[in-house]
């Protein structure tokens, strides 16, 4: 019998090796626009982590991530064409304004829990969309700015930069893949605990002689930087920055896939991203509604597998590896 | 945890002046002024809406205080938060049994012995704390835990999550522990083992204790408070609570019997 830790980790390295051979692996077996695809898929994942470290880990379910997924849009477009910074610096931008944001709204934000939590981060976002849209000279209001890409890395003559798309999807992977690492180290540290100590019980947390809103807030600027820099990076991958992407459908999305995929664990976010992204691509070509298919899995799994796939693929193994009795 | 020299014998470990708390026209606490010695096991009884859990409440820094000022070993504890309390050495297990479900037994003991040295490092292994793990080690072992240790506190049965409660508590090293009717829906057999292990902790740590059950109150508590309807009725050994006139017409004896000729007549 194969133990269950060994299934998972050669699950791991199977993902990761994929992942890895992704830009040469596609285009030798089809299509190579699935590149672009599952480069997407790893950023939205990025940010459905930070819907999950926020409701999955410390119990606090933000309707408002897609503001800091648009400041980190915005950090990196206006950095590049109103304030003509090179890529890192603009990326650098692209991740301090959300966390800046993050500090603001959380003050008040953490103050709050359950739905009043969830509409005070649905009234930020609302409010910053509508400021985007109106203040269109700085945002482009819905056209949004477009921008000429700046290279990453410059050797003498040779040059890297998102215009290569392995260079691209691979620092995408790489920024993706360490993110999800930082958080596995923090969830297995004193703060993560203290994260999931608050989850679990709010009251016995600061009973205990945890700082309940200040560990809040921490988690909630945790948070925009991961959504942020998903935000950040999508603006390079799109070449772009829109004030639609801050409206609070993008946030929902992301609360949904998050669920889906399974709350509460690190990967679930990623599963749940890929499994939308992925039926998206696949029927919305043949047919218009493809978010009835999305609506429906959504319903079907809160239902019957309220732990997302994750939590049913763990129930699955514990079941399969179990000792007969 | 030093043993107390003669001088810090003589001070309250726990002092308490004219606190009061209404809830609008109720007043749960009322004017209660009380000290508690230290190295002595006290218990506080009285019937139910006496203002017990209240007390505790305002001691912890829950609720807050609408008169009168609370002392933990001399140092005013009235106005502050309740992790500023904790920190200070006080812990307390709530009446609703409320530990972290999701959490594994050794997690739940983890995090609040750590929770008053610092939980701000995100990224070092919560294993790599030595005294910590230690600590949570000593716990599990006192409390006769170790076999729970990887469990999920959420499965536990109710027993065996009072008894992580109170690991919880003392886990954080506590100069002083409020346990709120630790016993309350026990079998006799975990009764029983908690009453032990209750007792142990009484010969490092000063406690106080919410009890229904009397015939526990009168066999491990060294002093007992009789509280009635916001306010101190008495105080005293339990010799001399158990002789009071006052204390067993109003709670001891009569009102149970009341009760019971009154039910039919309300038919």
């Amino acid at each position: 019998m194969i133990a269950r830790t060994t299934i998972e980790r050669g699950l791991l390295w199977g993902t990761g090796a994929f992942l890895l051979s992704v830009p040469w692996l596609i285009p030798a077996l089809a299509d190579r626009f699935w590149v672009n695809v599952i480069a997407e898929i790893l950023i939205w994942s990025l940010f459905a982590s930070s819907v999950n470290l926020l409701f999955g880990y410390v119990g606090l379910l933000s309707f408002g991530q897609a503001l800091f997924f648009g400041f980190g849009m915005y950090g990196v477009a206006i950095g590049v064409e109103k304030l003509g910074l090179g890529f890192w610096p603009a990326l650098g931008l692209g991740v301090a304004a959300p966390v800046a944001m993050a500090f603001v709204a959380g003050v008040f934000a953490v103050r709050l829990t359950w739905h009043y939590f969830a509409i005070i981060t649905v009234v930020f976002s609302l409010i910053f969309y509508f400021l985007a849209l109106t203040m269109k000279p700085l945002t482009g209001g819905d056209d949004g700015i477009s921008f000429t890409l700046p290279s990453t890395f410059r050797f003498g003559a040779s040059e890297w930069g998102f215009a290569q798309e392995a260079f691209q999807y691979l620092f995408i992977l790489f920024t993706v893949a360490a993110c999800l690492y930082a958080m596995r180290r923090l969830l297995g540290s004193p703060l993560g605990k203290a994260f999931m100590a608050i989850r679990d019980n709010d009251v016995r947390a600061s009973l205990i002689g945890l700082n309940v809103y200040w560990l809040r807030l921490i988690a909630f600027v945790i948070a925009g930087f991961l959504a942020g820099l998903s935000g950040a990076l999508f603006a390079f991958f799109g070449r772009y920055a829109s004030a639609t992407y801050m409206f609070y459908h993008v946030s929902g999305e992301a609360v949904v896939w998050t669920i889906v995929g399974g709350a509460g664990t690190l990967l679930g976010p990623l599963v749940g991203t890929s499994l939308f992204i992925v039926i998206r691509e696949v029927v919305s070509t043949h047919w218009q509604h493809h978010s009835l298919i999305v609506g429906a899995v959504a319903i079907l799994i809160v239902i019957y597998a309220p732990r997302g796939v994750v939590g049913l693929w763990r129930d699955l193994l514990d079941r399969w590896s179990a000792p007969k009795s | 945890m030093s043993p107390s020299s003669a001088g810090r014998a003589a001070e309250p470990i726990l002092r308490i002046e004219g606190l009061t708390k209404r809830f609008g026209g109720l007043t749960a606490v009322d004017r209660v002024t009380l000290a508690f010695a230290p190295r002595r096991l006290h218990a506080i009884i009285g019937p139910n809406g006496a203002g017990k859990t209240t007390l505790f409440n305002l001691i912890s820094g829950f609720l807050p205080s609408d008169e009168g000022r609370v002392f933990f070993a001399g140092q005013e504890i009235s106005r502050l938060r309740p992790h500023r309390i904790s920190r200070l050495g006080i812990s307390r297990t709530l009446q609703v049994k409320s530990v972290f479900q999701q959490l594994t037994v050794s997690e739940n003991l983890w995090i609040t012995a750590q929770a008053k040295r610092g939980v701000m490092n995100p990224f070092r292994s919560t294993s790599s704390y030595r005294d910590t793990c230690e600590k949570v080690e000593r716990v599990l072992e006192q409390l006769e835990l170790t076999r729970l240790a990887d469990r999920q506190a959420g499965t536990l049965s109710y027993g065996d999550v009072a008894l992580l409660e109170i690991g919880m508590a003392i886990a954080a090293d506590p100069r002083l522990l409020l346990l709120d009717e630790p016993i309350c829906g026990m079998s006799p057999a975990e009764t029983e083992r908690t009453v032990v292990k209750i007792r142990e902790l009484a010969q490092t740590i000063d406690i106080v204790i919410i009890e229904h059950d009397m015939e526990v109150v009168f066999e491990i508590a060294d002093d007992i408070t009789v509280m009635a309807q916001g306010a101190i009725l008495a105080s005293g050994s339990p010799k001399e609570i158990a002789a009071n006139e006052e204390v067993r017409e109003a709670y001891l004896g009569r009102p149970e019997d009341e009760d019971y000729t009154e039910e039919p007549a309300r038919a």
